[in-house]
């Protein structure tokens, strides 16, 4: 059974080469940028990164192999008891991060368990599930929000919007869980991954547009010109999508609202080290010895790397020396200072070549759940390498997320990797639904 | 077929999605690719030059700490530029030789001008520590240090010269009780909340002032981010990092008068111990306080040998330099309590200003067994209130404590705030304590033998027995003068901004009103008036020429030594007090003897600086 044109048929080869490549990479990154001779090598972060790499692969192997039935059996039992995680720590029984003054980790003997990352897993097999053959219209989502809120739905079912009634509870529960936290980034993710799935769907790009637009409009009203542009724009794609007319009013009150009144609210109720970050990527030179020393070392260390880089273990040690966390979210700095803008730029394709054969699976399974699942992977995996590249180099506020695969750390290696199993799984179980 | 064609136009439903994510996707990574080549390619130079080996330093810029002036103005405490020497490790090429050179440098007169072991001392951490960071090889170093070190910088790539900013107390020993004195900050104090954000380089306030204000005083440290060259040299500060400067601390306006403590400070002999108060009661603002023995606090700025000689010397000396005693001293306020007793009998209608109710003085006054004398033995006869402050008679103020029990003295005494903390911006202020027959059992509980008896009320009456401390006692007496409000007392008087304007002001603050009958009060005044002006009086000597003067004297019973410790109080004009002033002298005999001329001398000196400014409150 396992001849050779079995295993061409169910398992991407270029993809797994893919994923090993990364893990590699950011072994290696790690070592040049933390190796310690003085300290036991079981102590030495690369090393640990390597284990963590193993372990994960193991467990992508695992989710790849396992029925499908299992998967059917665990996606609602596993989705409430990640709430179940997150509302925990919500009420004050986790560790509180010191570094980032928020409460995101619950300790556990041997490692320490970060419940938003079992949600984002738990809230993409669900959401897939949920939405697997349906299509969301902007229209609906608005007909059973207004239906929720009036509880009309207790009496009378007239309206369109049955099913898209769980949606709305589905999605806000962890992400306003994960956003008092405060996790901002991590809530983000959510809303990244939801509006991938809502395209994947069906939903026309007009309406993502008009979805996301009050968080635009408060983006942009930092700018007034940009918000004034924006504004316009919201305007055309309004008129031309014809929704109703309740719905059209109460998105431009929205914005109007997000733009306006609600800029300066917004940025009272920030935490601390949020609205430092935004000053900070705002203009890095006001900052507060943090989040701007930061911004300005990752840059120089990227920017002193030029088109070759200075090298493997060239130059790391001096320059970075200076970086808080060179090896975890800061990763990317380390690999442009010794490789350059060739390594930097190569990095970049390996991720793209990687969501590509992401989507390939996805544009190739008649599985709805299974394709589902899978864009959903590949929007969790785009959004962190966007995200994190981006703040790196100063274009986003320093926001926490790390770099897939690159970036020194457990718990994440495991979420990316059980991700990439769970791609692989959809390509190996093809045909049998 | 209708179900194969359906599959097949999802299936390029779903090619087609696919392709806009990945183009999406796509057009992100462009745009992080455009600005990878911006950063790396365009600003390339800009960066490696940054980046290059230990090229970036940064370097905390200590705030300079506010001053500390007089009330008119004149600087008592301000900061002096101190020169310190370091070592970088980083910018060495070779720091064996570099040691070996430092070792032989040489003054003129032959002597090396660094200490070999220290300097060795500090290669050897060097070796261990962060190699950007600095370590000191001279501190506080003298300017012909300074001169060879900066003439021979090529020659010594990796030793820098730095300048910090430390504390100069202008007038030597001068008020030092008052302002204090700053130090490097110990375990304790970086531990607490109150001391948050205090690099652990950081001196802070230890007593006095210096620590009552410290925040205040502070000020905010600056950040420089500098590039430096290959000798460790500064080029240029670093314009794209986020540099912050020094913020400098607040100053502090004393309500002080340099000249009257200069008075009072020349007036109190080096060679006892004691304390000197002069406050002005009509606010509470302190015009001169002395203790003695004198604290050096320059010795605090010194480098650390000699700050660890001359801390050795404060700390094991057994006269206790270190305390204020002018507010953590307490003595027994012996005849000086003599005022409080008078008031309360005349409260409770045991006395009026003429009536001579008792047994007259014959030098002693015998009660049960006890015999207890007056301090004349002569006896001073039949006296009345007036007569009996005046002269200071023991046994009409036994049998006026006899008369109406402890309740009503401590009463008027507490008006006065005796036996109380009086606030003043100072710490570990001392309460004193005003006794009763309950305060006297939890007191002595433990002593053998010591049981409350109304004999206690004989020493009580006259101060023997009760505790309080100078600055209580002038507070009181400045107060009882007046007849108005007892103040609360305080030295600062307002604190200045860097940019001279004024942040805050100690405004008035009332303890306690003060109320007395007029007839009660005018009693008062003319037995106080009669110690300074009248023959026999015990305060003659603090006298002033045209001034009416109220004073007290006293002699404290003192368990420790043989002789008393010496008491005067005084407050003047009694028209109009304005100023008050309590002087003490420990084991140095009578008082109006001994502590009496130093009263005089400041009352003289104010009256003096009066009419040489122009009347009361003017200013020079």
């Amino acid at each position: 059974m396992l001849d050779r044109e079995f295993l061409e048929r169910r398992v991407d080869a270029l993809f797994v080469v893919l994923v090993l490549l990364l893990s590699a990479f950011g072994v290696l990154l790690v070592f040049s940028a933390t190796n310690d001779p003085d300290v036991a090598l079981s102590q030495n972060l690369w090393f640990k990164q390597a284990l963590y790499v193993v372990a994960g692969l193991l467990c992508a192997v695992v989710v790849a192999l396992l029925p499908r039935r299992i998967f059917s059996a665990l996606t609602w039992p596993l989705y409430f008891l990640s709430l179940g995680l997150l509302l925990y720590v919500a009420m004050g029984g986790g560790s509180v991060d010191e570094a980032k003054g928020a409460a995101r980790w619950i300790k556990l003997p041997g490692f320490n368990l970060q419940p938003s990352e079992v949600a984002k897993v738990a809230y993409l097999l669900v959401l897939s599930r949920y939405l697997s053959g349906r299509e969301v219209r902007l229209e609906n989502l608005f007909r059973a929000g207004l239906g929720l809120v009036t509880l009309r739905p207790l009496w009378r079912r007239r309206h369109g919007a049955d099913w898209e009634m769980g949606l709305v509870p589905l999605f806000c529960v962890p992400f306003l869980l994960i956003l008092k936290q405060p996790d901002l980034s991590t809530a983000l993710v959510f809303m990244a991954m939801t509006l991938t799935m809502f395209f994947w769907s069906g939903m026309p790009l007009r309406e993502l547009f008009l979805l996301v637009s009050p968080g635009i409009s408060l983006v942009t009203s930092l700018h007034m010109a940009a918000w004034v542009v924006f504004i316009v724009a919201l305007l055309a794609v309004l008129l031309r999508t014809r929704l109703q007319l309740w719905i059209s009013a109460a998105i431009l009150v929205a914005n109007l609202f997000a733009g306006g009144m609600l800029a300066g609210a917004a940025w009272n109720s920030l935490e601390d080290h949020q609205r430092s970050r935004l000053e900070t990527f705002v203009d890095p030179s006001r900052d507060d010895r943090g989040a701007g020393y930061q911004v300005r070392q990752s840059f120089v260390a990227i920017g002193s790397g030029g088109l070759l880089g200075k090298g493997f273990l060239e130059g790391s040690q001096t320059n970075l020396d200076f970086l808080p966390e060179e090896h975890t979210d800061f990763i990317f700095g380390v690999l442009g200072e010794q490789f350059g803008f060739v390594g930097c730029a190569g990095a970049l394709g390996l991720f793209f070549a990687l969501l590509s054969r992401i989507l390939d699976v996805a544009a190739r399974s008649r599985d709805p759940f299974g394709n589902f699942v899978v864009v959903g992977a590949a929007a969790i995996i785009g959004f962190h390498v966007a995200v994190n590249v981006a703040m790196t180099i100063g274009l986003m506020p320093v926001t926490g997320l790390p770099l897939p695969f690159l970036s020194y750390g457990g718990t994440f290696m495991m979420t990316v990797m059980c991700l990439c199993g769970l791609v692989a799984h959809v390509r190996f179980h093809e045909g049998e639904v | 077929m209708a179900w194969g064609t359906r599959s097949e136009m999802d299936q390029q439903r779903r090619y087609a999605r696919t392709r806009t994510l990945l183009a999406f996707f796509g057009l992100i990574l462009l745009v992080l690719a455009a600005r990878l080549l911006y950063l790396q390619v365009f600003r390339y130079d800009e960066n490696l030059r940054l980046s290059e080996k230990n090229r970036m330093r940064m370097r905390t810029i200590v705030a300079e700490r506010g001053r500390i002036y007089d009330r008119f103005g004149e600087p008592l405490v301000r900061n002096r530029a101190s020169w310190q020497v370091m070592i970088t490790r980083a910018d060495m090429t070779n720091p064996d030789s570099l040691k070996e050179r430092l070792l032989s440098l040489r003054f003129a007169d032959g002597a090396p001008v660094f200490d070999s072991a220290l300097v060795s001392v500090r290669f050897e951490q060097s070796r261990w520590r962060n190699k950007y960071g600095s370590l000191r090889v001279y501190e506080d170093a003298p300017p012909e240090v300074v001169a060879l070190v900066t003439e021979r910088a090529d020659d010594l790539p990796g030793v820098s010269v730095e300048v910090e900013s430390r504390r100069e107390y202008i007038h030597g020993t001068l008020g030092t009780h008052v302002f204090g004195y700053i130090a490097p900050i110990d375990e304790k104090e970086l531990a607490s909340p109150e001391f948050e954000g205090y690099p652990n380089s950081a001196r802070v306030g230890k007593k006095g002032l210096e620590a009552s204000y410290e925040h205040w005083l502070r000020g905010r440290d600056g950040l420089q981010y500098v590039e430096v060259d290959a000798f460790g040299r500064k080029i240029g500060l670093l314009k794209s990092m986020p540099n912050a400067e020094a913020v400098s601390g607040n100053s502090l306006v004393l309500s002080m008068d340099l000249e009257l403590q200069k008075t009072a400070e020349e007036a109190f002999p080096d060679s006892l111990k004691g304390a000197v108060v002069a406050l002005d009661p009509r606010n509470g603002e302190i015009l001169a306080m002395v203790s003695s023995p004198r604290l050096e606090s320059n010795i605090f700025s010194l480098d650390s040998l000699s700050r660890k000689k001359g801390w050795q010397n404060i700390a094991l000396d057994s006269a206790r330099p270190l305390n204020n005693r002018a507010v953590v001293g307490v003595y027994p306020p012996g005849s000086t309590f003599k005022p409080f007793t008078a008031l309360a009998g005349l409260r409770k209608g045991a006395i009026t200003e003429t009536s001579k109710p008792f047994q007259p003085c014959r030098g002693a006054f015998r009660f049960g067994k006890r015999v207890q004398h007056c301090w004349h033995l002569a006896g001073h006869g039949p006296v009345n209130v007036v007569d009996a402050l005046r002269v200071s008679c023991n046994v009409f103020f036994y049998q006026l404590g006899l008369a109406i029990g402890m309740e009503p003295i401590n009463e008027a005494a507490a008006m006065f705030g005796l036996g109380n903390k009086t606030g003043v911006d100072l710490e570990y202020e001392h309460p004193g304590a005003l006794i009763d027959s309950v305060e006297y059992e939890r007191r002595y509980r433990k002593r053998l033998g010591w049981r409350w008896s109304r004999g206690q009320i004989l020493n009580l009456a006259i101060g023997q027995g009760e505790l309080v401390t100078p600055l209580q006692l002038a507070n009181a007496y400045g107060a009882l003068v007046r007849g108005d409000t007892l103040w609360r007392p305080h030295l600062m008087q307002a604190i200045v901004s860097p940019a001279e304007r004024v942040v805050a002001r100690y405004g008035k603050r009332p303890l306690h009103p003060v109320s007395m009958t007029p007839e009660e009060h005018e009693t008062i005044l003319k037995g106080l008036e009669a110690v300074t002006s009248a023959a026999g009086g015990t305060g003659h000597r603090m006298a002033v020429p045209g001034v009416r003067v109220a004073a007290k004297t006293g002699s404290a019973e003192n368990p420790h030594g043989d002789k008393t410790h010496a008491w005067v109080a005084a407050a003047a004009p009694i028209e109009d007090a304005r100023i008050a002033v309590a002087v003490v002298m420990e084991n140095a005999g009578h008082g109006g003897g001994v502590a009496g001329p130093v009263a005089g001398a400041v009352l003289r000196k104010f009256f003096e600086l009066e009419k040489l400014r122009g009347g009361p409150d003017a200013r020079p």
